[in-house]
């Protein structure tokens, strides 16, 4: 299918504990699990970027005035590990796709989310 | 504890979609307009790789009772509603995320370091390197 009837998907994995109790062997194998379908999603033009994030970082709110704090350290199942911006057909395609996440195996969630390409700027 | 990571790229995450909800529609659009000239003025500064807003539907995949089930996306306070992947260091990205025009309202601003090396794959080196 051509590019231009792709839409943009933004996948956010979140659960950054997802590792915990498990042995060096699986946590490796896991991780080879995860490049390959990384690798042959961009081999296959749906996946643009992709990345993890660490847990290091700062917080900031301001509904009381400005507060910056260290975090996210803790591991949890909400905060986000990584993303991949994917250009499929549709919804029911990322859905698809976001089912193989490996670390879905291991307690991890995936939220997709449409990215509204009319305003902002995506990657190139 | 592993020595804090320095990257040079950055991911604003906005978290919380509904921190305009109390608000006037004049409100909201002050602070999009606000929005808006932030990021126009950081992208005319180069340091922004890309930016954009998620709508607030999709999907939710998550382990429940050993299967994995899909769920709609909803919003909360740990939604995220958009993004920035800004390349400067942390110091800056930190001044940059508290200039967010909706952080008075509620708004969060994760700010956190992209790096191409997940921090499983570090911890694995660590306690290889311990034994």
């Amino acid at each position: 299918m051509s590019a231009d009837t792709a839409s943009p998907f933004m996948l956010l994995f979140r659960g950054t504990d997802w590792d915990r109790g498990l042995s060096p062997e699986e946590i490796e194998q896991t991780l080879r699990r995860w490049t390959a379908w990384f690798d042959r999603l961009t081999a296959d033009g749906k996946a643009k970027l992709g990345q993890p994030l660490t847990n290091d970082g700062k917080i900031v709110t301001g509904k009381k005035g400005l507060v910056v704090v260290d975090g996210p350290f803790t591991e949890s199942k909400e905060a986000v590990a990584g993303y991949i911006f994917l250009r499929v057909a549709d919804l029911d395609e990322a859905t698809e796709i976001a089912r193989e996440c490996p670390g879905l195996d291991y307690g991890m969630s995936v939220e997709i989310r449409p990215i509204s390409e009319e305003i902002g700027r995506g990657p190139d | 504890m592993s020595t804090p990571v320095t990257s040079s790229e950055y991911m604003l995450l906005f978290k919380g979609t509904h921190w305009d909800h109390d608000l006037s529609p004049e409100e909201v659009q002050d602070v999009m307009t606000r929005w808006t000239s932030w990021l126009d003025r950081l992208t005319r500064e180069g340091k922004v790789k890309s930016a954009q807003p998620l709508a607030n539907q999709g999907k939710i995949i998550a382990w429940k009772k050993g299967v994995p089930v899909d769920g709609p996306f909803a919003e909360s306070k740990e939604a995220i509603g958009g993004y920035f992947l800004l390349q400067v260091s942390e110091e800056e990205a930190v001044e940059i995320a508290k200039e967010c025009p909706a952080l008075k309202y509620g708004l969060v601003v994760e700010v956190r370091p992209v790096v191409d090396r997940c921090a499983s794959i570090d911890r694995l080196d660590l306690a290889a390197a311990a034994n």
